[in-house]
Order: C-alpha cells, then sequence, then structure tokens
C-alpha cells in the first residue's frame, strides 16, 4: 500500500468525490466508483504488478502508462480486479506502433478502441457475446471499455477539445468492448485466425468508427448475405473514407449458421467481401461528391476496402435471432492498423 | 469518516519531455513552419509567414512537409528544421 504514488483526497463522500473528479475533467461524465487506496491496490494484486510497473509508452508524447494509474482508473470505471488482465492487455494492444495511438485518439475522425476478447477469460470474468452484444448488459463488457476511456482521458490527456479533437465522436467511445461467441460457433475464433494459440485468451483492439448495422433476412445463399455485408462497406467508403484497412464484421447467430451451413468458413466471407467491398471514383457523384471524381488518377479509379482478405476481422457474436449484422469500419484505412495481444494472467 | 481516493491522472514528473520557455521576440529569428500534408495546409502557412514576417520581423522561415499528418514528423524533417528558434507545427484540413 506504501508503494503507491498518486496524490490522495480525502473527501467526504461518494457525491463529494464525484463533484471534484467531475469538476476536473477526471471523467466520461457519468459516475464514477471512488479510487480508494484499498480497491486500487486489490487491482493490481490481481494482476500481479507494482504500482511503479510501466505497461507501455506512449509513443509520441514519451508518456509512461503505469500499473497505478491504470488500476486507478479501472477502479473508477467500475472494473472488478479480475478484469485487470484484459484491461492491461489492450493498452498493450494499442501502444504498439502500428495502432497509431496518439493519430487515432486526436484526430477530428473521432474512433473508438473497438475491443474483441477471446479465450476462456471470457466465461471467467462473465464477458458478454450474445445479447445486446453492442450496447449495455454485462459489466465486464461496459467496464473494460470504460476504463481505457478514461485512461486516455486521464493518463493521455485525450481530454475533449484539448488532445481529442473529435468532431463527432460516437457512444463506443464511452465502451466498445465485445467477447465472441466461441462456444456457439463453428468459425475458428478470431484470436486465433491471427496466431494466438488455441486455449490462450487475447485481445484485438481497433481504432473503430461507430458501427452499421444490416440486416438480411431473405435468404439462405452465404453470397448474398456477405453481399449485404459488403454493400454497407462499400457505402462507407463512399460516404465516409475510401481507404483500405480493417473493417470488422460482426455475425449473430442466425447469419452465422444459414453461412456455416452452407460449408463456409470465415476465409471464405473475407475473400467474397475482399473481392466485392470495391468501388470506383466515379461513384463518387452518386452521394454527393462530384467535385472529387476527376482528382486523383480519374473517375475509372478502383479502390478496395482491404488491401487483403486477412484485413476484415469477421466474429460470431451476437443474440440468436435475427438477420442482423453489423459492420465496424476503421478510423482512416490502414493508418492505425488492429493489433492482437494475447492476456497474461498472474 | 471519510473517503481517502487517488489521483487518476498522469504524474508530470514522470514527463520525458517539456516545454521550452517562451521567445521573448521574434525579431530577426528563424521559424520554421511544418505542413502537415492536408489540404489547404499551403494557403493557411503563406498566410502565417506574411503575418511572422510583416507583423513580427521573423527573419528567416523554413518550410518543410510531412506526408502523413496522423503520425510524426519523420527524422528527416525534424533535423531539417535544426537550426530554427521556432516551429509551428500547423494543421491544414
Amino acid at each position: 500500500m506504501t508503494q503507491l504514488r498518486s496524490p490522495i483526497y480525502d473527501l467526504a463522500d461518494i457525491v463529494a468525490v464525484n463533484d471534484m473528479y467531475h469538476r476536473r475533467g477526471w471523467t466520461d461524465g457519468l459516475p464514477i466508483l471512488p479510487p480508494t487506496e484499498e480497491l486500487v491496490q486489490d487491482c493490481l494484486d490481481a494482476a500481479g504488478l507494482a504500482p511503479s510497473a510501466v505497461i507501455s509508452v506512449e509513443s509520441v508524447r514519451q508518456r509512461p502508462i503505469t500499473a497505478e494509474k491504470v488500476a486507478i482508473n479501472a477502479v473508477m470505471a467500475g472494473c472488478l480486479p479480475a478484469y485487470m488482465p484484459v484491461v492491461i492487455a489492450v493498452i498493450k494492444a494499442m501502444c504498439q506502433p502500428e495502432f497509431n495511438l496518439h493519430g487515432s485518439t486526436a484526430s477530428t475522425g473521432g474512433s473508438a478502441q473497438f475491443i474483441v476478447v477471446n479465450g476462456p477469460i471470457r466465461q471467467r470474468i462473465g464477458l458478454n457475446a450474445t445479447h445486446n452484444v453492442l450496447a449495455n448488459h454485462s459489466r465486464a463488457n461496459a467496464c473494460i471499455g470504460r476504463a481505457i476511456r478514461l485512461i486516455l482521458i486521464n493518463v493521455l490527456g485525450c481530454v475533449p477539445g484539448q488532445l481529442d479533437r473529435s468532431t463527432l465522436g460516437h457512444p463506443g467511445k464511452f465502451t466498445f468492448c465485445i467477447a465472441e461467441d466461441e462456444e456457439d460457433s463453428p468459425w475458428t475464433p478470431l484470436a486465433q485466425q491471427r496466431s494466438i494459440p488455441a486455449g490462450a485468451s487475447a485481445v484485438t483492439v481497433m481504432a473503430g468508427e461507430s458501427p452499421h448495422q444490416t440486416m438480411n433476412e431473405w435468404t439462405r445463399d452465404p453470397k448474398e448475405i456477405a453481399e449485404t455485408f459488403a454493400a454497407e462497406i462499400r457505402h462507407n467508403m463512399l460516404t465516409y473514407s475510401i481507404w483500405a484497412g480493417n473493417y470488422a464484421l460482426i455475425v449473430p447467430k442466425q447469419l452465422r449458421e444459414l453461412i456455416a451451413a452452407a460449408g463456409w468458413q470465415k476465409h471464405d466471407i473475407q475473400e467474397h467481401i475482399y473481392r466485392s467491398a470495391r468501388v470506383v471514383r466515379r461513384d463518387w457523384a452518386t452521394v454527393g461528391k462530384q467535385q472529387i471524381v476527376n482528382l486523383g488518377k480519374g473517375a475509372d479509379q478502383r479502390f478496395g476496402a482491404l488491401h487483403s482478405p486477412d484485413d476484415l476481422l469477421v466474429v460470431a457474436a451476437g443474440g440468436p435471432a435475427g438477420g442482423f449484422g453489423a459492420i465496424v469500419p476503421p478510423w482512416l484505412g490502414s493508418r492505425s492498423q488492429a493489433v492482437t495481444q494475447i492476456i497474461e494472467t498472474p | 469518516m471519510t473517503l481517502r481516493v487517488l489521483d487518476p491522472t498522469f504524474d508530470n514528473d514522470q514527463a520525458v519531455q517539456a516545454t521550452v520557455s517562451r521567445l521573448p521576440s521574434l525579431a530577426g529569428r528563424t521559424v520554421g513552419l511544418l505542413d502537415n500534408g492536408k489540404l489547404n495546409v499551403d494557403t493557411l502557412l503563406d498566410h502565417v509567414e506574411t503575418l511572422l514576417r510583416s507583423q513580427h520581423g521573423v527573419g528567416t522561415v523554413i518550410r518543410l512537409h510531412k506526408s502523413d499528418a496522423s503520425r510524426p514528423a519523420p527524422e528527416d524533417v525534424v533535423r531539417g528544421f535544426a537550426g530554427c528558434d521556432a516551429v509551428i507545427s500547423a494543421v491544414g484540413d
């Protein structure tokens, strides 16, 4: 306990704590749990880390992110100690150079860290992978994603109007964490597709824009189902950003079963969308962007959404009923790349 | 009974970068202007250069370019500003 180095405040009660933390800009606007020494120490113990341990260093401003600050913000977000290994892994992932943390968090484009958890830790800490998966339900999903936002605000200075220059942002900036429904999916889990051994737990993190929901309940043909996702990606390329990068695809059970019944694996979806999610420059005229049709290499210039099929992160998740799905577009093409990081438990 | 709670913010004594003190005057100084590669940044920096020369007596302006607005300037660009008294890293958008 004596190793904790952060300044300490003695405050009357939880209301006083929230008043001061809100007033100083230390929250996301929602109430926080008071980060007492005992709760913070519990989180550090669960992670097996000394307070001074440096988890990662943000490379542009050379800011070390210490275990103590991670634990304080995790407690504020409502995390249980058992969530700490996931929070730590997300920080390690987003501090990898290819994630471009500074650029993706400062940009007017307003992305959030979209977190997908794989492996046995999902069930141990109660992460939701089914009903309402992209929204409210589980404490673990809600608080892990929120902890990352509070760390960005308090440790890295991603305060709206200061380092965070988002024009709009999106609701995922409060929290944006899901688990893959591995038990109810016939497909290879995302982390294993990305070289994590079976049986290990891992996070995959991407700088994501808000999810776009799709629906197709009128076919059993996997090509047609994949085509609905591809169309939404093409639409995003025209209305938001043309640049190729990681897109995430959330495939709930109803569509998953139809696709799998046709013998398709994840790589078949990836291959289809790689070939289909393409536009030509002249298509911009259909979305009010006539002014840029003749720039670059001219109206016939072709653009693909993915550099390769592997750019598509296919995730089995969502409730059992309905022909719904979602895409999560990248912040700015491959300026930020998804990173998969193993979760280490002490 | 009070609650003893911890400060969640970055501890500045761990900072490895510090802000330099402001120049007392720009007169006769060399100022670098970093173009971040975004649309219209040239228009913005032309105007800034005019103001620096006409209103602040700046002696020399060095203008360099980086091609990726969302990443730090490459080492060679940073070295190109080595002789500057101040650098403005501008955002065109």
